[in-house]
Formats: C-alpha cells, sequence, structure tokens
C-alpha cells in the first residue's frame, strides 16, 4: 500500500479515536471491550452470557459492583453503528434455555451496546452514572486474517504451501496442490482457470478445517465464512508455485496478487480499523481442551496462532496522548472457556496450561506495559460435580447430558440421557501435554447440551449458571464501575 | 503418571423411565449395579474460589480533616505573627537580642524540617506497606498477574538492603518473570522474604509477653502494671514495624496503633472462639495458685495478642500459605510456666 494512503487511513483513524476519547471523557463514558477468540471458542455463548446477568441483575459474588448492590440495572440500547448488525441476543438467549442447544456458528459481525447503570462507590462525586459497554460479535474464522496484514503475495503463497507439508496435511491438500500444480503464474490471465484454483484452495481450507486435529483455520478467513462477499473477485484468488518476486503485468500470477492486495486493503484493514484498533479491553478466549484433546500437534498450531493475533493488537499503557489519538488496550485476559467439562479441581492446572500456551504473548504483552489476567472459566456451565465410586476406585467427574452423537470410549451418547463423565486427569506439570508425554487417549472431552434452565411461573427468564464469569467481568470492567 | 486413568463415561439412571420414542432399536445397557453416584453441592465451584472481593466502604467527603486543617493553619499563623512580634521587639530593644533570635529561630526551622520530613518518611513507609498488601490481596481475589509481579518487586526491593534476606532475594531473582500462579507467586515471596522475619516478630511477641506477665506478677501496686503494660505494648509495636521493615515516627506510630487496636476488636471474637479453652484452664489453673499470677498471665496473653493485631498491621502481604500465628504460638509459653511455677 502506497504510503500516503496509509497516513491518510491512520490519520483517520486518529481522528476517529480523537473524538471517541473526547465523548468518553466529557459526555458519555463509553468503554469498548473486544472479545477475541479463534472459531468454536465461545465468543457468542460468552457474550450471550455476559448480557444475560448483566440485564437480569443476578448475584455474581466476584464482580464488585453487582455484590455490594451497586449495579442499579443494564439494558440494551440502539448500538452507536447503523451500519453494523444488532446482536442476536434473544434469539441465542432461546436457543441456549428453550432448544438447549448452543447457538451456531457465527457467520457474520454484529454489535450491541449495553447501558450499565450504576452507583459510583469512591471519590467526591456520588450519585448514579451510566457506562455504555460496546461489544462486537464475528466470526472467528476471520481472525487470522490479521496475520495477513504484514504479508506480501509471494510470501503468503510460499507460506501457505510450506503449511501443507506438515503432518497429516499432504491427504488432505493432495487435490488442490495436483491443480495448483498445472498453473504457471508467467501464463496470461484467464479468469476460468483463475477461479478453478480458488475454489481448490477452498475447498482444502474447508476439509483443512473439518479435520480432526485443526483447532486454528489457515487464513483467509473469508473463504470460508464469505459474510455478505460471497462471489466477489476479491475472494477468487489462491497462492501459486513457482512464483517469481515480481508478476509479469497481465500475467495470472499479477491478477492473483492484485487480487490478493485487494483483500487486504479492502476488507482485512476495514475490519481491523474498525473493531479491533478501538478496544479499551480485551478478553482472549481460548478452547484449550479440545486442542489438549486432539494432541500436541494441535497444542502447537494454537499457540502459533493466538500469538499471530496479538502481534496485530495495540497494547500497552495508556499515555495521555495515546488515550487521545491512539488507544491501546490495557487489560487483557486470557480465558480457558469450557472449563465445566473438567472437575473444579482440576481447574487450576487448566489454569496452568492456559498460561503455558499464552506464555509468549502475556510476556510481551506485560513487557508494553498492559495488565494481564487469566482465568478458567465457563460463561455457560453445562455440568455438576460429581464423584463416582467404581468399585473400589472413586473417580472426580462431571455429569450433564453429552450432545448426540459425542462418544467416550465405546460409549456413544444419544443427546437425551445423563451421563457422568470422568475426562482424564490434566498432568500437574502442563509442559507434559506439550511434550507429548502423555500418551494419546488420556482424555476425553465430549461436549456437552446446555443446562435444563426453566422460566418460573411468572414466565421470568431462568438463570444461566457460570463458572468465574464475573471473576473476568470484575477484571475487564469492574475497574471503571467505581 | 505413570498409569493415569483413563476417560471413562457412566449413563445416570434417569428418574422417569419413559424410555424415548426413537431409541426403539435397543435400550441403553443399565449401569453396574456396583457404580454409585454422589452428587456434589452445585455450589462447590464458587466455594472452592474462597471468599469474594472485599467490598470496600463508601469513602466519604473529608470535612472532619478539613476542618483540623483550617484550625491548624489558624495556630500556625498565631505562633508565626507572635514570633514575628517578638523578634521585632527584640531588635528595638537590643539589635544583638535580635540576631540571637534570628539565629535561634533558623536553627529551630532547620530541625523541625528534619522531623517533619522524618515523619512524613516514617508514615509514607507505613502507608506504602499497607497499600502493598491491599494490592496483594486484589491480586488474589482477581488473579492478576501483573499486579502480583508488581507487588513482589516491590517488595524485593523494599528488603534489598538486608543482609540476612540476600540468600531469599537471590531465590526469588532465579525464579524471574516465569509464569506462576498469583498465589504461587506471593506465596513464594512469602516464604523466601516474610518467613524469617515473622519468625523474628513471633519472638518479640512471646518476649514482651512474658515480661509483662512477669512484672505484673511482681509489681507491689497496680499503677506500676498498667504503665509497664502500656509501655511495653508501645516498644512491642515499634519494634514489630522495625522488623518488617517500616520506621514509624510519631504519627505513623499512632497511626499503627489505631490500626491494630482497630484490628484487635475484628479480632477478638475470632480469637475467642480458637484458643480461649485453653487460656481460660490455664488461668483457671494460675489464679487458684495465686490471684496475681493470674493477673499476671492475662496481661501477658493481652500484650500477645496486641502483638498479633500489630503483627498482621505491619506485615507488607497477607497470610497466604503460611497460617497466621495464634495465641498459642506466642504465649503458650505463659501457661507453661505459670504451671511449671505454680
Amino acid at each position: 500500500m502506497p504510503p500516503l494512503f496509509d497516513y491518510a487511513a491512520q490519520a483517520g483513524s486518529a481522528i476517529k479515536a480523537f473524538a471517541e476519547a473526547s465523548s468518553d471523557l466529557l459526555i458519555q463514558p463509553t468503554l469498548r471491550l473486544g472479545v477475541t477468540g479463534l472459531a468454536r471458542s465461545g465468543k457468542t455463548v460468552f457474550t450471550t452470557a455476559l448480557i444475560h446477568h448483566l440485564v437480569e441483575g443476578h448475584a455474581l459474588p466476584a464482580f464488585e459492583p453487582a455484590h455490594a448492590g451497586r449495579l442499579r440495572r443494564a439494558r440494551l440500547v440502539p448500538q452507536p453503528d447503523d451500519d453494523v448488525p444488532r446482536f442476536p441476543f434473544e434469539e441465542n438467549f432461546t436457543a441456549l434455555t428453550e432448544a438447549r442447544r448452543w447457538p451456531g456458528s457465527t457467520d457474520r459481525i454484529s454489535q450491541f451496546r449495553l447501558a450499565i447503570e450504576y452507583e459510583r462507590a469512591g471519590g467526591w462525586r456520588s450519585g448514579p452514572a451510566t457506562l455504555m459497554l460496546d461489544v462486537v460479535d464475528y466470526p472467528g474464522e476471520w481472525l487470522l486474517d490479521l496475520a495477513l496484514v504484514d504479508q506480501s503475495y509471494v510470501a503468503w503463497s510460499r507460506a501457505t504451501i510450506a503449511g501443507t507439508r506438515r503432518a497429516g496435511r499432504a491427504e488432505i491438500a493432495a487435490p488442490w496442490l495436483a491443480v495448483m500444480a498445472e498453473l504457471d503464474p508467467a501464463a496470461p490471465l484467464d479468469e476460468v482457470v483463475a477461479e478453478r484454483a480458488a475454489n481448490a484452495f477452498k475447498a482444502y481450507l474447508a476439509a483443512l478445517r473439518a479435520g480432526a486435529e485443526s483447532v486454528a483455520t489457515t487464513p483467509p478467513g473469508r473463504f470460508l465464512m464469505p459474510g455478505d462477499l460471497a462471489g466477489s473477485p476479491m475472494l477468487t484468488f489462491a497462492p501459486l508455485d513457482r512464483l517469481e518476486e515480481v508478476q509479469a503485468p497481465g500475467s495470472l500470477g499479477a491478477l492473483m496478487e492484485r487480487r490478493f492486495e485487494a483483500y487486504k486493503s479492502k476488507v482485512v484493514e476495514p475490519f481491523f480499523r474498525e473493531h479491533f484498533q478501538r478496544v479499551d479491553r480485551q478478553i482472549v478466549l481460548v478452547d484449550v481442551l479440545s486442542a489438549v484433546d486432539s494432541g500436541p500437534a494441535a497444542l502447537a498450531e494454537l499457540e502459533e496462532a493466538l500469538d499471530a493475533v496479538l502481534l496485530a493488537f495495540r497494547i500497552g499503557r495508556n499515555s495521555l496522548l495515546s488515550r487521545f489519538f491512539a488507544p491501546r488496550a490495557e487489560r487483557i485476559m486470557f480465558a480457558a472457556t469450557k472449563a465445566d467439562h473438567l472437575h473444579q479441581s482440576s481447574h487450576d492446572r487448566l489454569d496452568a496450561l492456559l498460561r503455558l500456551l499464552v506464555s509468549r504473548a502475556m510476556r510481551r504483552t506485560e513487557a508494553a506495559g498492559a495488565r494481564v489476567g487469566t482465568v478458567a472459566l465457563a460463561s455457560v456451565r453445562a455440568t455438576r460435580e460429581t464423584t463416582v465410586h467404581d468399585g473400589g476406585e472413586v473417580l472426580r467427574a462431571v455429569s450433564g447430558t453429552p450432545e448426540a452423537g459425542e462418544h467416550v470410549g465405546d460409549e456413544i451418547f444419544d443427546g437425551l440421557s445423563e451421563a457422568a463423565v470422568f475426562p482424564g486427569e490434566l498432568p500437574a506439570d502442563p509442559q507434559a501435554v506439550l511434550d507429548g508425554a502423555v500418551p494419546p487417549g488420556s482424555f476425553r472431552f465430549p461436549r456437552f447440551r446446555p443446562p435444563p434452565v426453566r422460566s418460573d411461573a411468572l414466565g421470568r427468564p431462568g438463570h444461566l449458571p457460570q463458572i468465574r464469569l464475573d471473576r473476568a467481568m470484575q477484571f475487564l470492567i469492574g475497574d471503571r464501575l467505581t | 503418571m505413570t498409569n493415569p486413568q483413563r476417560p471413562r463415561a457412566f449413563r445416570i439412571p434417569s428418574a422417569d423411565q419413559t424410555p424415548p420414542e426413537a431409541a426403539t432399536a435397543e435400550a441403553p445397557p443399565p449401569p453396574r449395579p456396583e457404580v454409585r453416584f454422589v452428587d456434589e453441592p452445585y455450589e462447590i465451584v464458587d466455594a472452592a474460589d474462597g471468599v469474594a472481593v472485599p467490598v470496600a466502604p463508601k469513602r466519604r467527603a473529608p470535612w472532619l480533616s478539613i476542618l483540623f486543617s483550617a484550625l491548624g493553619g489558624l495556630v500556625t499563623i498565631a505562633v508565626g505573627l507572635s514570633i514575628e512580634r517578638l523578634i521585632t521587639d527584640l531588635f528595638a530593644t537590643a539589635p544583638w537580642l535580635g540576631f540571637v533570635a534570628l539565629a535561634l529561630l533558623g536553627i529551630a526551622a532547620v530541625a523541625l524540617t528534619a522531623l517533619v520530613a522524618r515523619e512524613a518518611l516514617g508514615v509514607w513507609r507505613e502507608r506504602k506497606i499497607e497499600a502493598l498488601r491491599e494490592r496483594a490481596l486484589a491480586a488474589l481475589s482477581t488473579r492478576d498477574h501483573t499486579a502480583a509481579q508488581g507487588v513482589v518487586q516491590e517488595l524485593r526491593g523494599f528488603y534489598t538492603g538486608r543482609p540476612a534476606l540476600a540468600a531469599g532475594i537471590r531465590r526469588l531473582d532465579a525464579v524471574g518473570d516465569a509464569i506462576l500462579d498469583v498465589d504461587d507467586r506471593l506465596a513464594l515471596a512469602e516464604g523466601e522474604l516474610l518467613s524469617p522475619l515473622d519468625r523474628q516478630a513471633k519472638a518479640a511477641i512471646a518476649q514482651a509477653a512474658s515480661q509483662v506477665s512477669a512484672v505484673t506478677a511482681l509489681s507491689p501496686r497496680a499503677i506500676v502494671d498498667v504503665a509497664f503494660v502500656v509501655f511495653s505494648a508501645a516498644r512491642l509495636l515499634r519494634r514489630i514495624a522495625a522488623i518488617y521493615g517500616g520506621r514509624p515516627g510519631l504519627l505513623g506510630f499512632l497511626r499503627l496503633a489505631r490500626a491494630a487496636l482497630a484490628h484487635l476488636t475484628v479480632t477478638g471474637g475470632m480469637a475467642v472462639g480458637e484458643g480461649m479453652l485453653h487460656q481460660v484452664l490455664g488461668l483457671g489453673l494460675a489464679a487458684r495458685v495465686s490471684a496475681k499470677l493470674g493477673e499476671g498471665v492475662l496481661n501477658g496473653l493481652m500484650t500477645a495478642r496486641f502483638g498479633l493485631a500489630a503483627l498482621a498491621v505491619c506485615r507488607p502481604l497477607p497470610f497466604v500459605r503460611v497460617s497466621p500465628p495464634t495465641v498459642n504460638d506466642v504465649a503458650g509459653q505463659l501457661f507453661r510456666s505459670s504451671e511449671d511455677r505454680a
């Protein structure tokens, strides 16, 4: 991208940031919470549960404003950006409580604003105040696109092709590699050929995501979740082999390169600028357990993906100047989701494993001056703790309703009956999991259906149980509600 | 870890035994009779996480301190004015007297500055210790790693000059910025830096308690007892503060004493529950032998109590893994010695 445009874009976002910061200070305090996570890490459920607890005003012991009784009420109000769909909270909540199924995977961006009315706690001023909480939900597949911003087409092609050589991918990649082998980047451009290459590439990405071991997706994310861009020429490109450093004009390679650049500048960068660069607080949801379930290779992939994502964020302590012109996220919480799949006595180990996984990102974040916290949480708690006495053995298990088709050993569930599941014991030393010192098959974390929650006789919605969601809320927004 | 337990699942027989229509092909096998399920309380997760965030009282506008500041300002002006008058008068009487008075004033000013600086430094150190403890508590309750790291760093800086703790500091540095759990990190600092100091403080309390009980038992007049109890409590407080790194001046000392007394009234009820039986039994034995001896033991106990409160107030960290010392730890020897004496 020519530097002139870059500066223009930066100046634009600085002006926007300035307007927002002044309104935050002078007119209406506003907090932008970034909910970040790869696909299937539980962003939508986290967001739904967050709204549910705040709006219903539940007792949240570790969330100080709620515990001290200072929260007057919270309600959903019209969001600031009119061009973004509203977060379908009611739909998701009904799905969770009535149909007892998890909300489907998010396929487009959505936003909501929550007005939290509270009683001030400290300082000279007292009395009621309002804080606006803005949260954005988006498909996790799009997140890894952030790593593309700094890559050129040639570098990206090489990296993606190198990625096919990883263990276990050869078979999946074979059809696409066969198509690509026939293409010559220097050949004159032909729309039909380009489309064939792009389709083969898309099929490869989809197969990769469906694979058993995959926890992160390979960019570009819009190939899997196109949103409203389906069929656009910006999504019709693919990596090519045998690329020169500079593409001849009018060649297939040049066409692909142009589209790749267009994808970056028209799709990735606006998304990034609009929704990521201006968050004040950030929670990174990590589905550690699924990765543990799939083995050390998946864990390594997860670590790499998280690191790439966090590099793209602006993180650190705000100075007076940066608050106005280039705000940074000053608090980051890493959360291992789905902690309810483990007995609570193992939650500490899950937390330790998470810390090991994100240690690289954590160090960098701390060095930048941001505050870092970790937690093992369950936004919606689907199980309860059970001790199983099997003959002489005592197993600390969790019980709930596993989803239909899930299996543990040779037991296959129908999605109706309850079961107590002992998922295996996480080792005390988290390094053992990464080193592969744990024999395969030691863990099995089946997915559970959401807990049965009934509305009472007055028709008031039930209470979705949670684990440590209140702690996360205290870390992320508690200090702004004083 | 050599033989990990395999993951397993057990079907829980549902309460209503009506089979769903779909599952006609095969009924689920009934669970083996020897498997038993015990549901744990649903709140166990919250319970295991410990107490919720402490609720801070709402701060009020500090009118009282404003009143005192204003009055203090008035008094200062009055004093300044009278001194100024005095010096002008002296100059009018004899110029050399005026110069002597001016010199005296200068010396007084220097001394006052030094005093104020020392007091301010003392209060500042006390505040720093208090803030450190509060930050540690906050970090523990919100699992904030950065805050925990900051607390440990500051604590380390606080004790850098002490040769006795040099080895502990070295061991602490060896851990460096490794990714540790919040409680683990604080517990490590507690073990390396504070446990030697805890031992010293406990010894100081025990010594003061036995001194008080001995003096009370031997003293001829009640007024002497009271004076000695108050004196040794003050000395103990100062000593404990010095052990944990505070150097309280007069103001800092008053602050600390107030905090310790407040702590005593809060924890008094708890202490009655925990070790009172022992204490009353011991006291009964001693009191039966001699009223004076019983009084001595009681005064010793009170001193020990106060010492523990002072310890809790002066310690820069809350008790993380180390269990807080009890009256028995520091004053147990009183009963033994009183029984021996009996």
